[in-house]
């Protein structure tokens, strides 16, 4: 066992070291500044949103996941309006509300009140995004399941060539978790710092960004808001500047996106 | 330390362990039921360890339940003012904490067998650090949970003695640096 904590520990100050990045002149001028994330749409496949929590402020449209074992593929899609069952997809969509306010946020709800076939709902959520246009689809959850590495590999580089950009919360916990692991994705941890749109570039993936996410004022269930740290939360903040340059630079591939990102970090440095 | 009849006492060892782990008020691990929509509490170490043995809620509650439901652990600091916490669950017990660090256990197949709690952990600030940790101890404890389920008291020796061994690391290292300074 790796005697330093895996992943944001890739992220502390001390631990960073510089990396190169593209010849962009003021890159963060040019990926976020003026930038409102109009025209970008946003899903977050979650635990559902609250569209009427204050921090939210409405949301464009939704679709609910849902077990069944009487259905052919083990569970039953159901677009239109659906509540947060937890909390946990309103602080996510909070979180990108507060950076780029005029994206169109979509609620894919594939967390339910069952734990049971969660691997397959994660799937058919990102098919969705996918098959909806959306733009960037912000995961904060993974599965562990072997069972699931190919089918989300499958569907993680269809969104790549398709265009819709995946941005995964790295796990806490021992071992691969999927789509987090995947190249075709932009993986992320927390880091120190109450800095919003600050990020950090780990030279040693498979986790390649660091971005807030301890100690971070959310917006929870019941118009709530509690103080959380996960990477859960780090996540959302990557998605919003990556809706930010997507409404500035419509054009630009999943790739470009990340090499924008990268050049954007506080450890990178023109060579 | 509490545990639920029939359970197998190496869970008790690993949230006794665990609590002195974090120098927590408590650590709990409640298992899902059958159909995947309850937790069960079934070990426990600690404050309100008797009382909250035994008690189901549905997995959509807690702060335990959020952590089963998205795979990912959590730590929040300010919990009573989170509306979705079980304050009644937690009044029940005698003890309502401030701060819950929970993790989900996840089995081989990545699917969800509980959630390991930590009441009030003593650490310096909220970090990736205490994640990092409780996240490889809930897959410790998936371990043990998923051996005793499919082989009943065959618990494989060196998983039996985890939390034994755990306990004896910490006290060595409370005993070499009281000051608990990282």
């Amino acid at each position: 066992m790796s005697s330093t904590p895996a992943w944001s520990g890739a992220f502390d100050r001390g631990a960073l070291q510089d990396v190169a990045r593209l010849p962009l002149d003021d890159v963060r001028a040019w990926a976020f500044a003026g930038s409102t994330g109009a025209g970008v749409k946003v899903a977050i496949v979650d635990s559902g949103i609250d569209g009427d929590h204050p921090r939210v402020g409405g949301i464009a449209g939704g679709v609910a996941f849902q077990v069944d074992p009487d259905a052919e593929l083990g569970y039953v899609e159901r677009e239109g309006p659906h509540e947060d069952l937890v909390g946990h997809g309103t602080a996510c969509a909070a979180i990108i509300r507060a950076l780029a306010p005029e994206s169109e946020i979509y609620s894919v709800r594939v967390l339910g009140a069952n734990l049971k076939g969660r691997g397959a709902l994660l799937q058919a959520g990102v098919e969705w995004s996918v098959e909806s246009g959306m733009h960037v689809a912000n995961l904060s959850l993974s599965s562990k399941s072997e069972a699931m590495f190919g089918p989300l590999h499958e569907i993680a580089d269809h969104a790549y060539f398709s265009g819709t950009v995946l941005v995964c919360a790295a796990n806490n916990l021992p071992g691969p978790t999927y789509p987090s692991q995947y190249a075709s994705v932009v993986s992320v941890a927390a880091r120190p710092g109450d800095e919003e749109m600050a990020l950090a570039y780990n030279p040693r993936p498979p986790v390649e960004f660091g971005a807030r996410g301890i100690d971070v004022d959310v917006a929870w269930a019941d118009r709530g808001s509690i103080t959380a740290t996960g990477n859960s939360f780090a996540a959302p903040h990557v998605t919003a500047m990556v809706a930010l340059m997507q409404s500035k630079h419509p054009w630009l591939a999943p790739f470009q996106v990340k090499a924008v990102l990268q050049a954007a970090c506080i450890n990178a440095v023109q060579h | 330390m509490t545990i639920a009849p029939g359970v197998d006492a190496a869970l008790g060892r690993c949230v006794e362990a665990t609590r002195a782990l974090f120098g927590a008020a408590a650590c709990s691990i409640a298992l899902v039921d059958g159909d995947g929509s309850t937790l069960t509490y079934v070990a426990s170490d600690g404050a309100g360890a008797d009382e909250i043995v035994g008690v189901s809620m549905p997995v959509s509650r807690g702060i335990g339940g959020w952590a089963a439901m998205s795979g990912q652990p959590i730590a929040v600091r300010d919990v009573q003012s989170d509306p979705r916490f079980a304050r009644d669950v937690a009044e029940s017990t005698h003890y309502v904490p401030s701060a819950i660090h929970a993790a989900p256990m996840l089995d081989s197949d990545g699917e969800v067998l509980g959630v390991v709690s930590v009441l009030d952990p003593v650490v310096e600030e909220t970090s990736d650090w205490t994640l990092n940790v409780l996240g490889t101890i809930a897959g410790l404890m998936a371990l043990v949970t998923a051996a005793a389920a499919s082989a009943p008291a065959t618990v494989p020796q060196p998983l039996a003695q985890l939390g034994s061994d755990v306990l004896r690391l910490v006290a060595s290292w409370e005993a070499g640096d009281s000051g608990r300074s990282r």
